[in-house]
């Protein structure tokens, strides 16, 4: 049975010698972080995503806001590389979404729901995390997102067996460890308390000053509102509405840009 | 109330089975797996005149009732799936299972529920195109049509009791690991009783084939009462609530990475395989179920020579090309034991997974096998033929495994349900066995029939190289999702 095991290592290697390893790769300066072109999806006779166009430039803190089943999740995994449109084109971080394994070296991504490996502790899903990207400096690496979450005597527990807080901050940390030029977190404030979502949103704020570029799907809108700088609305699988924030809300609320572009609703 | 609660569960259960199916595989698929059970059949049945009209109707019984308790025991292992539910190790899927969570319905209850429907849906989706492909042959191979009701009938009541003992062994493993090892023992201990100690029959495990002893309905009342006896402590072992529990482990996946370090990338996921097989507790349960299955063969096959009362010369070499089938079922449960969606945000793919469960695999099962073809070579008096038995072993694990991994990736149990997949596996794989184990038999009689051996055994191993490189072609571009979404 070891010749099945030398057949393995022999064609994991022959890859590895014959692919370029994307952490090899040299940097791209990214202008744009996120361009979408005429996206379309649907699962079976429901159209979830309808001639999409979304330009994310690098460096900006974008929203994406809708109402439930509006289409937000599918176009994050789009976006993520995870599953591919039906018609038109994605470039995310400099990589077309046709090439995920690449794209995925570049970014960070929190999915909608939080499932760590049920078997590992949350010290040793970081160490994988951190392998699987080829980091260095590994322990070093850990200990400052354990100690960002306060984690330290809940690291050698099984994920299975903690709190949905606690998963929540292990696949934030695991989507941060690598210091990505882009984030895409879909509901990266679910199962927070408001310690730990003030001190995402502050680290978040502060990664995005230094030239990070984050796109945000969530519900809350009070903290959306803080941190983004330009938004768009989803609903029914179109952009309703995009721009500046600022310049869309015309001196309201992100709530009454919301309301105003699902509903037709001017809210007094 | 009660009654009626529990129907409406059942109905939605049973709903949820055929739409999980057709996500998975297509409608298509999914009503072609019965529609195979019932061509297959009626092929063997017609058949079965010409290919065993030396054995004895009671061996054919025999072995129809044996490989149904053996079904049985293969599907009923229920007893974690409260477990299984409360951990979320479902992943995303959200099933009518995991309801008590938040409605007030007990998890008992459910669990009756799902076990009925599950003693319904094989019922449906195996036993009853089984019997009617019997019945459409039951003219031309000379049998009676209640005669064949009874067999269908019977062979179902043996499969209840195979997944009754398996969900009651499973439920008191869960509760006490000693109290499970104990009553492993009992079933083993009753087996022995069977065979090779024949102190009693085989009735004793399977209390349906008593039926065509005597003909009276006793044995069927009794298969009857100790299914639903079975299924009952089963239910009434399961636990209403799973407390909350820490386990904590010491830090070893580096290290496990560090010590595979010669496979390169592939390092850190075959060491997060390996921690899972420990931690979940597979390790055993997949060591025991593969040398179980090995032992099986050779039991089965002594029960035909019982039967049959011939040496069928069956030899080591022949033996040792059954090793890739049994490691069919051992890949499978191995990629029963994580969702792994974790992976869909890493820069990870399908196929890389699907290698790092196929390295534990072999990592698992090389010892058994050479073990099993040393013990056959000891027993049987033919030291000689061992390392040509090892070669086999060795080429139909690599190649019916990666041909399993290729078709089926990390859902082995659920694609198997398309009969699509079935026959390409079946296309693949059942060819080249059979030239093997033909070459095995005439190997005493016809010295060039090593040569056989050796050419296929170094075939399988040369093309199972474009079978495994083509694991990234074929699932690179998958989710882990993908049992959930059908995407």
């Amino acid at each position: 049975m070891w010749i099945g095991t030398l057949i393995l290592v022999y064609h994991n290697h022959f890859r590895h010698c014959h692919s370029q390893n994307p952490e090899m790769a040299p940097p791209v300066k990214v202008m744009l972080a996120i361009e979408t072109r005429d996206l379309s999806k649907s699962f079976g006779s429901t159209r979830v995503l309808q001639g999409i166009s979304l330009t994310v430039n690098a460096g900006e803190f974008f929203g994406l806001f809708g109402p439930n089943g509006a289409g937000k999740t599918t176009l994050l995994r789009i976006l993520t590389g995870q599953i591919e449109p039906d018609t038109g084109t994605v470039v995310t971080a400099s990589v077309p979404n046709t090439d995920p394994i690449r794209l995925k070296h570049r970014v960070g991504i929190v999915p909608e729901a939080e499932t760590p490996p049920t078997f590992l502790t949350a010290q040793e899903t970081l160490e994988l995390t951190c392998r699987i990207r080829g980091l260095d400096e590994i322990q070093g690496r850990i200990e400052k997102w354990i100690r960002f979450f306060d984690l330290e005597d809940k690291k050698d527990i099984l994920c299975r067996d903690l709190s949905k807080g606690e998963r929540q901050k292990v696949m934030l940390a695991a989507a941060f460890i690598h210091e990505p030029e882009l984030l895409l977190l879909d509901e990266p404030f679910i199962n927070l308390d408001p310690i730990y979502q003030r001190r995402v949103r502050e680290y978040l704020q502060g990664v995005a000053s230094e030239g990070c570029t984050v796109f945000m799907c969530t519900h809350i809108l009070e903290i959306a509102g803080r941190l983004c700088d330009t938004i768009a609305v989803i609903h029914e699988g179109r952009i309703v509405e995009q721009g500046r924030l600022e310049e869309i809300s015309r001196g309201g609320d992100l709530e009454e840009v919301f309301l105003r572009a699902v509903e037709g609703v001017a809210v007094a | 109330m009660w009654q009626s609660l529990s129907v409406r569960i059942f109905k939605a259960m049973m709903k949820e089975e055929w739409r999980l199916h057709q996500s998975l595989v297509g409608p298509l698929g999914s009503g072609f797996f019965p529609a195979m059970i019932f061509v297959f059949t009626t092929f063997l049945a017609v058949a079965a005149p010409l290919l065993l009209s030396q054995m004895p109707t009671a061996t054919i019984l025999l072995m129809l009732h044996a490989a149904s308790v053996a079904y049985g025991l293969f599907v009923g292992n229920f007893g974690s799936i409260g477990e299984h539910v409360m951990t979320r190790r479902l992943g995303q899927v959200s099933m009518i299972m995991q309801m008590p969570q938040t409605y007030p319905v007990s998890f008992r209850r459910m669990m009756a529920v799902f076990y009925a429907k599950d003693a319904v849906f094989y019922l449906l989706y195996s036993y009853i195109p089984l019997t009617l492909g019997i019945t459409v042959a039951a003219p031309m191979a000379g049998a009676s049509l209640t005669g064949v009701v009874m067999l269908g009938l019977t062979t179902f009541l043996a499969f209840m009791v195979g997944m009754g003992l398996s969900f009651t062994l499973s439920a008191v493993f869960v509760r006490s690991r000693l109290a499970g090892l104990a009553l492993y023992v009992v079933l083993a201990g009753i087996i022995a009783m069977i065979y090779p100690l024949e102190l009693v029959g085989p009735e004793c495990l399977m209390p349906s084939l008593g039926y065509w002893a005597s003909r009276e309905p006793y044995g069927i009342g009794v298969s009857v009462a100790a299914s639903f006896i079975l299924a009952s402590i089963g239910v009434a072992l399961m636990k209403e609530k799973y407390e909350a529990k820490q386990s904590r482990y010491g830090d070893s996946l580096l290290e496990v990475d560090r010590l595979l370090g010669f496979m390169g990338k592939l390092s850190p996921i075959v060491a997060k395989e390996w921690i899972e097989v420990r931690r979940s507790g597979a390790l055993g349960p997949v060591v025991f179920s593969f040398s179980g299955h090995l032992l099986a063969i050779y039991l089965m096959s002594w029960v035909f020579e019982r039967g049959v009362g011939v040496d069928l010369g069956f030899n080591v070499v022949f033996y040792s090309g059954f090793v890739g089938f049994m490691g069919v079922m051992t890949y499978s449960f191995i990629t029963n034991l994580e969702h792994n969606e974790y992976l869909n945000v890493q820069p990870v793919s399908v196929d890389q997974v699907v290698k790092g469960k196929l390295a534990v695999y072999f990592a698992l099962t090389a010892g058994v096998t050479a073990l099993y073809v040393v013990g056959l070579g000891v027993m049987k008096h033919q030291m000689g033929m061992v390392p040509l038995g090892l070669l086999l072993a060795a080429a139909t694990s690599v190649y019916v495994v990666g041909v399993t991994s290729y078709l089926t990736g990390l859902w082995t149990n659920t694609m198997f349900f398309d009969a699509r997949i079935i026959l390409r596996f079946c296309a693949a794989v059942v060819p080249p066995m059979i030239v093997a184990e033909i070459a095995a038999l005439l190997m005493p009689i016809r010295p060039a029939a090593t040569y056989a051996v050796v050419a296929v055994s170094m075939l399988l191993l040369l093309v199972s190289l474009p079978i495994l490189r083509g694991l990234e072609r074929k699932w690179a571009g998958t989710t882990f999702s993908f049992v959930n979404t059908g995407q």
